[in-house]
């Protein structure tokens, strides 16, 4: 089990998160068929460091995208989205 | 003293016995049998590593097989039972396999595998029945197993002298520390090896870490280390068997520590010689550990052997407990020092043991090239000291080889661990060579594994130390190999003509220790392991003693059935009051969420792929999800509320989904738009009142003329305020009424009344499921599969033509809209009731050309109907189809129609 | 054993508050008009007469009269009623830091959440809001539906919480 820093809250266990995707997956709602497939099942699926998304479900319910080595888990950036919040 | 039992007879025990030291005490040396060859087997160990004196420990439901004799402390009415062996322990009809061992050499289990099958059978039903341990209990486990989090700026695991000066130096320094010990009391090395002082300062240290707030777990195992220093702790609450004080068994700890400081030791290893798996062959601490913690004597007449110092303590702890060292067989050339007072022989490694009656009888050794005999009740052997690396190998560290002491020792990691005391500096030890007869020279004793089987394995070409492993068994149950893996890949390195750590090592996984099923469980181990989701209007159901049906997490009334009634016949009695009179239903788990904003009107239309913002204030319609590919997802209705604010509803077992789907929208995709989205699924408790009489009973509830069929009003029922949405889902004139859960009660309560005034009846799912069918609505689930685009499910005139929804773009691809995909059909039986699940054929022998998602009867006409999936469905209607379902052995003729039994025209729904 | 009392709390109105534009506005709206500040994440302010909890960025969960709070809010924000979503379940005595850990994934046993922190988190499978009133008290916020199933759940680990 994980642990992911999340911006709001902190340090919390990855059980109070649900895996989204990885952020190359994302498809925009403007985005063209071919483009949008290719977010779907195209993707880069790197062996090391991938930029994924996250929610903090059973926290805060924040969104975030986190860097992670698929290899060693190390968690080297988090960043939170999400719409304009006070602190 | 304390009372136990070991195989039906009673025994006295010293207070802090093991269950090893109590049976020594009362001089039994014969534990159990061994695992392939069924030889006889003692004590070998005084922990954790024990291989052989495993013992069933318990009774009914509190019996736990393969507890090392080692790890269990003795109670008052410890019944422990020895393991693998019929009739009885000392006369076991299976050791004829000791007899067969040639035949049961490494690879045997996978050699059986070659030839005709009907040989495995024949081999299979004999090893089943003679290989294996103990059994697994049959009764449900009385006790509670509790799962616990903590969280500590250092955890220490290990209580012996590195440990406690690591957890006392890191507590007086204001760190959140915990300390963990296997064992039930601290000190490790110390207990066995210690002076008064020694106790007196494990005493007081213990007091100064409790005192500056550190956490001590005695007889608790970290026996997992994790990612991000999680660490999970197996604590024993009760002994293994033992009923517990408070109901709790075992406790299992998540720790997420900030550093790590492993000051876990080491383990003795054995040595290969013939017979050296004979009760009365004892690893030289162990033997040590019983005359000077437990005071017990393992043997009167003792030959030591050993390639370190070490043995040489355990050979005066002897002597002072008044025991016979007949001989010190020391593999080192020289002598070690000052002269002993020992008979010490140098150049000196045991080649075999003899014995008599499950008893020691000599020990014959090699003294500088020659044979030499003693007669001997017990060896104790050092072969060197393996540092338990486990948790620092689980933590994804690396091993440095440490030529000196013939060890793997922590290296680097990539998590805050550090590993200290002797796990990091073993003694330094003399490497010895196996030079006895390989055949009986055991390596791997709880899995009968010995010298001439790692021998054979390289011969047959297994060259991996995982092939090895699992071509020999080595290493595995129990024990994992805590004794035999540094004497394998020895062998292994000899055969490869490498050194040790050219050879490889096999994979450290958790648990360190044996870890029982039910405190994996947790607080589970007592149900279905989730819990279940309850109804704001459960007590009202549960008073009518409904057939319960499990949907997703939630139990809802499947039916009410009146006095003899089965399933079917409530069911079919509540959908007739629907169709003729009218019902009534909890709707409650149907996913709810109010959008508010200026904005909101364009996020629905985002979500949803049918217009939205068209809709008049008071009015709903119905309305479908797209998934990103194109396929619908889900559907519900949406309602205008207000001019900014909207009620949307979808599926039940969508709900979850549903609202991370519309968070990712609102928060990912859409930022910038002004609006709230809020789940209001369980804020809202939903009841249907469904019927021709449906109108007449809410008009005489809310006390006006009810609004038309998809417009939504604010009315008061019982004093409690209400919405209530003119829908249907059962093909009737139907209303759903929503209302604070807190306060559904009441609610209920008048319209049950109503609806009884009426002469109608309240309907569970499955009369739901035949109202549904009969009318032709989707189930998410259902027809609404994940495989199904707007396309197939005749839905595609709803889509909003201006685009701009989730799974727009994916929909337009052009696969999406090329014949040959399977469509939406009503299927009518010519003969025969239509399975559920069923395949559609032509004919014998042609492939299903799709299936029968859901099946019923036509609710006031009879007769079996259908709605399937088709390939190019929508054109063939008319066509006779076989509905087949081999697997419940029933069949049935079909029609293809339209998938709409009832009121296609929609009269129903006005007034 | 450890000393903690666990009982549900009556009904009561709750509302989520969010603002989806102009937060500092807002904020300096609902200063002026209150009289204290929206709380920060992880955080709540107030009286019994209406107490904020942050809940999400742009959510507050609030318990009291909101009949002020549509003003300020104007039209950067809502309010939308979920008080039938939710049990208030409070946990009381010395042992509510220690039962919290039965089943959880949060450090309740950590000082620093004292008075006026507030953390969403998953106990034993199922979400729950932590509110701590004082030393003594801590409030759960728990899904209606499984507030039987967790009220069950505390107070069998409480008949066997031992430090």
């Amino acid at each position: 089990m994980m642990q992911f820093t999340c911006p709001h809250c902190g340090p919390r266990d990855q059980a109070e998160f649900i895996y989204e995707r990885t952020a190359d997956a994302v498809v925009s709602l403007d985005a063209a068929p071919e483009e949008a497939m290719k977010s779907l099942f195209t993707r880069n699926n790197p062996r090391g460091v991938d930029e994924e998304i996250w929610r903090h479900t059973y926290g805060c319910r924040a969104w975030m995208v986190i860097a992670r080595n698929r290899v060693t888990n190390e968690i080297s950036a988090t960043r939170a989205v999400g719409p304009e919040a006070l602190p | 003293m304390i009372n136990f039992s070991f195989d039906g007879k009673t025994y006295q025990a010293q207070k802090g016995d093991t269950l090893a030291a109590a049976l020594l005490r009362n001089g039994i040396g014969l534990v159990g049998r061994s695992f392939k060859y069924h030889r006889p087997r003692g004590i070998m160990t005084a922990g954790v590593e024990e291989p052989n004196a495993l013992v069933t420990v318990g009774d009914g439901g509190r019996t736990e097989p393969n507890t090392r004799a080692t790890d269990v402390f003795v109670y008052e009415g410890l019944v422990a039972k020895s393991q693998n062996r019929w009739p009885n322990l000392s006369f076991d009809i299976g050791a004829v396999f000791g007899l067969a061992a040639p035949v049961l050499s490494a690879g045997f289990y996978y050699k059986t595998f070659f030839g005709s099958a009907k040989r495995w059978m024949f081999y299979e039903y004999f090893i089943r029945k003679a290989a294996g341990l103990g059994n697994a209990p049959t009764k449900t486990d009385p006790d509670h197993f509790s799962q616990r989090a903590a969280f500590c700026d250092v955890l220490v695991v290990g209580a012996g002298p590195a440990g406690l000066s690591a957890a006392l130096e890191a507590a007086e320094a204001g760190k959140r520390v915990i300390l963990v010990e296997q064992d039930n009391i601290l000190g490790a090395s110390l207990i066995r090896d210690g002076q008064d002082r020694d106790g007196a300062w494990v005493e007081a240290t213990q007091a100064r870490i409790r005192a500056a707030g550190g956490r001590i777990l005695s007889r608790t195992t970290a026996s997992g280390y994790w990612e991000h220093d999680l660490v999970t702790l197996t604590q024993r609450v009760a002994e293994p068997g033992q009923i517990p004080m408070h109901g709790v068994a075992q406790r299992l700890w998540h720790v997420r520590a900030g550093q790590v400081i492993l000051a876990t030791g080491s383990i003795e290893r054995p040595m290969a010689f013939g017979h050296n798996d004979r009760p009365g062959v004892m690893l030289s601490q162990a033997v040590r550990t019983y005359v000077r913690r437990f005071g017990v004597v393992p043997g009167k007449r003792v030959v030591i052997a050993t390639n370190n110092d070490d043995a040489y303590k355990t050979a005066y702890a002897l002597k002072a407990a008044g025991a016979e060292v007949v001989a010190v067989l020391d593999a080192r050339p020289a002598p070690a020092g000052t002269d002993s007072g020992l008979p010490v022989y140098n150049n000196a490694v045991p080649l075999s043991t003899k014995g008599a009656r499950h008893c020691l009888k000599s020990v014959t050794a090699l003294v500088h090239g020659l044979t030499e005999s003693w007669d001997a009740d017990l060896i104790a052997v050092s072969g060197g000291f393996t540092p338990v690396v486990h948790l620092h190998m689980q933590a994804g560290g690396t091993l440095d080889w440490n030529d000196a002491a013939q060890a793997f020792v922590p290296a680097a990691s990539r998590q805050n661990v550090t590993t200290i005391g002797g796990a990091a500096n073993p003694d330094p030890v003399f490497n010895v060579v196996p030079v006895s007869k390989p055949k009986k020279s055991f390596i791997d004793f709880q899995n009968d594994v010995t010298l001439s089987d790692v021998d054979l394995a390289w011969a047959e070409g297994y060259r991996s130390v995982e092939h090895l492993k699992r071509y020999t068994t080595l290493g595995m149950a129990t024990d994992q190999g805590k004794l035999s893996n540094m004497a394998a890949l020895g062998r292994l390195a000899e055969k490869q003509g490498v050194a040790i750590p050219e050879a490889g090592l096999t994979t450290f996984r958790p648990p360190y220790t044996p870890v029982t099923m039910g405190l994996l469980a947790g607080a589970g181990a007592k149900d279905a392991g989730a819990h279940v989701r309850r109804l704001a209007l459960y007590d009202v159901h549960a008073a009518k003693n409904p057939i319960w049906q499990p949907l997703g997490y939630w139990f809802r009334p499947r039916a009410y059935p009146v006095g003899s009634e089965t399933l079917a016949q409530a069911a079919m009695r509540e959908a007739k009051a629907v169709r003729s009179n009218v019902g009534m239903t909890d709707v409650s788990t149907l996913a709810k969420f109010e959008v508010s904003g200026p904005d909101a009107s364009a996020f629905l239309e985002i979500i949803c792929a049918t217009t939205v913002g068209k809709l008049a204030v008071g009015r709903g319609r119905y309305t479908f999800m797209l998934r990103e590919d194109g396929f619908v997802f889900d559907d519900g209705t949406v309602w205008r509320l207000d001019e900014n604010r909207y009620l949307l509803t979808s599926s039940t077992g969508g709900a979850d989904r549903m609202a991370t789907h519309i968070s990712y929208v609102r928060q990912y995709l859409c930022p910038h738009l002004r609006v709230s989205a809020v789940n209001v699924q369980e804020h809202y408790a939903g009841i249907a009142v469904a019927g021709p009489q449906a109108k007449a009973a809410l008009a005489a509830l809310i006390g006006e003329e009810p609004s038309r069929h998809m417009s939504t009003v604010t009315a008061m029922i019982a004093g409690v305020p209400v919405i209530v949405l003119a829908a249907s889902y059962s093909g009737e004139r139907a209303f759903e009424i929503y209302v604070e859960a807190s306060q559904a009660g009441p609610v209920w309560a008048a319209c049950e009344a109503e609806v009884a005034k009426q002469g109608g009846a309240l309907y569970g799912l499955e009369a739901m499921e035949f109202l549904r069918i009969e009318k032709g609505h989707l189930v998410v689930g259902g027809e609404v599969d994940g495989r199904m685009t707007p396309h197939d499910l005749a839905l595609d005139k709803m889509l909003n033509k201006a685009g701009g929804y989730v799974g727009a773009s994916g929909l337009s691809r052009p696969a999406l809209s090329e014949a040959g995909r399977r469509q939406l059909v009503g299927l009518e039986a010519i003969e025969g009731d239509i399975p559920e699940g069923a395949m559609l054929v032509t004919g014998e022998g042609v492939s299903p050309q799709g299936h029968v998602s859901a099946a019923a009867f036509r609710i006031m006409d009879g007769g079996s109907i259908a709605l399937g999936q088709l390939t190019d469905g929508f054109a063939r209607h008319g066509e006779e189809l076989i509905a087949t379902s081999p697997t419940r052995g029933q069949m049935a003729r079909v029609r293809v129609v339209a998938p709409h039994f009832y009121d296609t025209a929609g009269e129903r729904y006005r007034d | 054993m450890t000393d903690v009392t666990i009982t549900a709390l009556p009904a009561a109105p709750l509302h989520a508050l969010e603002i989806w534009s102009n937060p500092a506005a807002v904020a300096t709206r609902f200063k002026k008009a209150g009289g204290f500040a929206l709380p920060a994440i992880g955080r709540s302010d107030g009286s019994d007469a209406l107490r904020l909890i942050r809940y999400e960025p742009t959510v507050w969960l609030v318990e009291g009269d909101v009949s002020a709070l549509s003003g300020i809010l104007a039209d950067d924000g809502a309010l939308t009623a979920i008080g039938g979503s939710v049990v208030r379940v409070q946990l009381s005595g010395k042992g509510w830091r220690t039962l919290l850990m039965e089943g959880g994934v949060f450090d309740a046993e950590n000082p620093n959440f004292a008075s006026g922190c507030s953390a969403a988190t998953i106990i034993d499978h199922v979400n729950v809001r932590l509110h701590v009133v004082d030393d003594d008290t801590c409030h759960a916020y728990v899904p209606l539906s499984y507030s039987e199933a967790m009220i069950h759940f505390w107070t069998t680990a409480a008949l066997s919480l031992t430090r």
